[in-house]
Formats: C-alpha cells, sequence, structure tokens
C-alpha cells in the first residue's frame, strides 16, 4: 500500500465516521428530545380520551387506575385528555380509550371527571411470549412525515456505517478484489 | 436495559445489537434480509408483534445498504438485472400484501400463510440442496483430475430454458454474463414480490434461487443484486410500517449497528467461497426456516392445542441464526486454515477460495 493509499483510505475512513457519527447524533437527538415520538403519537384515530397509558401499567378491575379529565396540553401520570378523531394528541399522549370502548365499560368507565381504566397497559397472552396491547398504540395516526424520514435516515446511516466500514478495511490495508465472475461460468 | 418510548417497552439493546449482528452475517452471506428469523427474536424480547415486523423491515433496508456496499466493491452486483427487476419486485409485493388480506378477510390467513411457507422453502430446500451436492460432485471431480477450479459450478439445466424465452426487449447483463429477456426478469421480480409481500419478508430466500436457477446468474451476483433489492423492498415496507405506526427508530439504529458488523464479516465471507458453498447456506436456512414454519403450522392444524410447538418453532428459528453463522465462521476459518497450508477436511477444500484478499 503506497503512503498516498494510506492518507486517502484514512481520509475515507475519518469522514465517513464524523457523517455516521452526526447521522447517529441527529437521530437519537430527534428521539430522546420527544420529537419523534410525538411524531409517533400524532393525532387521534377516534373519538375519545388520550392518555399515556405507561400511568396505569398494573391496573386491574380489582385496584383500577383513576385518571383525571382535564384541558392538559401535557398528559402527566394518571390524566386524561378529550379528543376528537383527528386532533392533534397532547404531550406524552400513548393511546387514545375511545368512547366505544367506555360505552362498553368492561375496561374502562368514566364517571363524572374521573376516568377509570380497569385492565394493564399490555396483557401477556398465554400462548408463547406474545404480547396484546390494551390501550397503549391504540386509536392513534402517525404523522405521515415519519414514514420519509424513517426511509431518509435509515438510507443515509446504512450508506455512513456501509463505507465507513469499507475505509476501516482499506484503512487496514484489505483490499478486497472484485471476484472475476467470467471464468468458468 | 433500554427504555424504547415509542414501542413502550424496556428491552436489552445488546439483544437488539447481536440480533443485528447474527442475521447481518447471514444476510451478507446469503443475501437474505432475515425477516423470518428477526421477527420472532424481537417478539421474545417483548415487542409487540406488529413493531417487531416493522421494525425487522426497516433494519433490513439499512442492513441491506450496509451489505450492498462492501458486495459493490466485490463486484457482486449486475446492476441492470438489480434494476430491471426493482418495479416487477414492488408491484409483486404490494399485491402479496392484498393477496394477504383477502386470505385475512376469508379468516384463513395462518393456515394459508403457513401452508405457503412451508411448501415453497421445502421445494426450494430440496431441490437447492440436490443441485448443489451434484455441483459440489463436480468440483471435487475437477480438483482430483487436477483442472483449474472455478469460482461458480451449477449443474442445473433450468436456466439455459429459461435463457432461450424470445420476446423482446432481450437484456445483457454484463457482470452477470447473462442475456435474457427482460420479461423473465420482470416474471421473477413481480412473483417473488408477491410470495415476499404475502408472507411478510424480504423475500431473499426466494430471488437468489430464483436468480441462480431461472435468470442463470452466479451465486455471487445472485446475493449481490438480490441485496439491492432487498434495500427498495425493505424500504417500501419500512414506510408502510412507519405510517401505520409500526417502526421504534431507536430499535432499529441498535439493529443496524450490529447489522454493519455481521453485514461486513459475511458480505467480505462471500469472497473465500465458491457457489456452491453459500448454496449449501441457503438450503440449510431454508431446511430450518421450513421446520420453523412447520411446528406453528402442526399447532394450527391441531386446533391450537400443542402449544409447546409453537414454542419450539421460536427456539428453532433462534437456534438457525446461531447455527449458520457458526457454520459461516467455520468456512472462513477452513480457508484461512487452508491458505497457511494448515489441516482442513477434505470435503470443504473445493469449496474454499484461498486468495480472496
Amino acid at each position: 500500500m503506497t503512503r498516498r493509499e494510506r492518507t486517502r483510505s484514512i481520509i475515507k475512513f475519518l469522514f465517513w465516521a464524523a457523517a455516521s457519527a452526526g447521522a447517529f447524533w441527529y437521530a437519537v437527538h430527534f428521539y430522546t428530545s420527544g420529537r419523534m415520538v410525538h411524531w409517533y403519537y400524532y393525532q387521534a384515530k377516534a373519538d375519545g380520551y388520550a392518555v399515556n397509558a405507561r400511568a396505569f401499567m398494573d391496573a386491574t378491575p380489582e385496584r383500577p387506575a383513576a385518571l383525571t379529565v382535564g384541558e392538559f396540553s401535557s398528559l402527566d401520570g394518571l390524566q386524561a385528555r378529550a379528543v376528537k378523531k383527528g386532533e392533534v394528541l397532547p404531550e406524552h399522549a400513548t393511546g387514545v380509550i375511545s368512547l366505544e370502548t367506555l360505552a362498553e365499560g368492561r375496561r374502562a368507565s368514566l364517571e363524572g371527571g374521573t376516568l377509570t381504566v380497569k385492565v394493564p397497559w399490555e396483557l401477556k397472552q398465554a400462548k408463547g411470549f406474545k404480547y396484546k396491547d390494551t390501550f397503549t398504540h391504540k386509536n392513534i395516526k402517525t404523522n405521515p412525515l415519519s414514514g420519509l424520514w424513517n426511509i431518509v435516515m435509515v438510507g443515509l446511516i446504512g450508506v455512513c456505517l456501509g463505507y465507513l466500514a469499507e475505509g476501516f478495511t482499506d484503512m487496514l490495508g484489505l483490499k478486497f478484489k472484485k471476484i472475476d465472475h467470467s471464468v468458468g461460468h | 436495559m433500554f427504555d424504547f418510548l415509542i414501542a413502550g417497552i424496556q428491552a436489552p439493546w445488546f439483544l437488539l445489537v447481536f440480533t443485528g449482528f447474527t442475521v447481518g452475517i447471514v444476510g451478507g452471506f446469503i443475501g437474505v434480509g432475515g425477516g423470518y428469523m428477526v421477527t420472532p427474536a424481537l417478539i421474545v424480547f417483548g415487542f409487540p408483534g406488529y413493531m417487531a415486523s416493522g421494525i425487522d423491515m426497516t433494519h433490513i433496508a439499512g442492513k441491506g445498504i450496509v451489505s450492498t456496499v462492501r458486495h459493490r466493491q466485490l463486484g457482486n452486483i449486475d446492476w441492470v438485472l438489480a434494476l430491471s427487476m426493482v418495479a416487477g419486485t414492488m408491484f409483486g409485493v404490494e399485491e402479496g400484501i392484498r393477496l394477504l388480506g383477502y386470505f385475512k378477510h376469508l379468516g384463513l390467513s395462518s393456515v394459508a400463510l403457513l401452508s405457503a411457507s412451508v411448501c415453497l422453502m421445502f421445494t426450494l430446500f430440496v431441490y437447492t440442496l440436490y443441485e448443489t451436492v451434484k455441483s459440489h460432485r463436480r468440483l471435487a471431480q475437477m480438483a482430483e483430475e487436477g483442472k483449474a477450479l472455478a469460482r461458480e459450478v451449477t449443474t442445473s439445466g433450468l436456466p439455459r430454458l429459461f435463457q432461450r424465452f424470445p420476446l423482446a426487449p432481450i437484456v445483457r447483463c454484463r457482470t452477470a454474463r447473462v442475456v435474457v429477456s427482460m420479461w423473465i426478469i420482470v416474471l421473477v421480480g413481480v412473483v417473488t414480490g408477491i410470495l415476499a409481500g404475502f408472507l411478510g419478508v424480504g423475500g431473499g430466500f426466494i430471488r437468489v434461487p430464483a436468480l441462480v436457477y431461472i435468470v442463470g446468474c452466479s451465486t455471487h451476483i445472485a446475493v449481490g443484486t438480490d441485496l439491492v433489492e432487498i434495500v427498495f423492498s425493505g424500504a417500501y415496507g419500512c414506510l408502510r410500517h412507519s405510517i401505520e405506526g409500526n417502526v421504534d427508530f431507536v430499535a432499529v439504529m441498535f439493529m443496524i449497528v450490529g447489522a454493519m458488523f455481521g453485514a461486513q464479516f459475511g458480505s467480505i465471507a462471500t469472497a473465500f467461497v465458491r457457489g456452491p458453498a453459500i448454496r449449501y447456506m441457503l438450503s440449510f436456512s431454508l431446511a430450518l426456516a421450513t421446520l420453523g414454519a412447520g411446528l406453528p403450522l402442526a399447532n394450527v392444524l391441531l386446533g391450537g392445542k400443542m402449544r409447546v410447538l409453537q414454542a419450539l418453532s421460536v427456539i428453532v428459528t433462534l437456534g438457525q441464526m446461531i447455527f449458520l453463522c457458526l457454520f459461516i465462521i467455520s468456512l472462513v476459518l477452513f480457508a484461512w486454515r487452508a491458505r497457511r497450508g494448515k489441516w482442513v477436511p477434505d470435503w470443504v477444500v473445493p469449496l474454499l477460495v484461498q486468495d480472496a484478499v
């Protein structure tokens, strides 16, 4: 390996390492800042009450969780906000309990300003390892832009990591030869 | 443990990295997305089924790009073939998803899905293994006669049959050294796409044998070209799943990091082996996947009373990831030992290339 080739491979490696780090930092920041989560839990798919399902992780019919209903812009623990179909969800909402579910009254009910939830946020099914969500992810619509964002980011990260790995092996002097497919085929 | 805010669960991040790594090795080597292995693994880690499927498809797109970059360096991609097939694949995937919806509407989705998987994978397994054993024998015979061993040896007569199909436009794929009707390529894309969409997988384990036995590519080209297709079908799957709200992107990132290392190893490993070695791995993978789908099918047909079969299928599926990885690592180690003149089993010698680097 000549000195020039080595320098080029080091530059290639450093460039793609920086690009990969940048892409990862941006994606993680977008996630932890809550913007991605808000894009995910974006709109209500049905009329009902937006809730943070984590707040009633362990609710049971014997020990139901009581959620206060109000005009909250951000759901903090045992809080719920009435939402119409298509309305943007409040911050930290992870599901919508629909009016039909409330009318049924089996899993949740509304009395005055209190929403009573009688089931945990997810049920472990008896067969195998499967979980069944009760209210988390339910009746929510994701921002359509998130699909585009995911594709762009996954493409960017894939390209950065692919060339980072190539730069790394080039730097080590492992230049892989192109396979000659004309021989014997 | 990592708190996945979108999936709403806590799961060990290192298991995601490890899963990405193992599936990366297998995917880079035999050109599959590995959806049939990843989805059950994610469900075991606690992700809801729909989320497991979405994360899997999105990570497949990223892993496909990582592997494609390396296969491009190794000269394993025929871009004409790949791009000719893309539209057919996308159309097929969409139709496959609709077909699945139709069976769901009839209330037959589990039986239809599992029966189709089992029949298809078993047929491919039998044919691939039969043909590969014949090719292996021919390689061994060439080695005995002291002839120079080719990178690829196939004994199937099917490609010649399909290449004779005269309908224009005829496409010349220079890297793959194949001249074939565009309609055959499109048809392969559509049919493999339908099966991929219907079975909810990337489709590599159907497309690689189709490219080898119908179009007539060498196995290395089939693997590299298929990975390009997987990028597109994975991206399409990612878009659909993202809109449905089935993707937790941080879980995808953990898997892609693992896949980066695994896919490098798997892709580079193809440079150390001849075509039949890759096809052996493909046939073993198909056999184990048949078993993985056959056990839940038996459970469904028995009226869901044998739940142990369902659990056994998860164990088989996860076990095959480890088995296939160890097999691929062994092949590379054998190639390395053979290059240094050390002992390797006689049967493996004709499958190895000793001057890859």
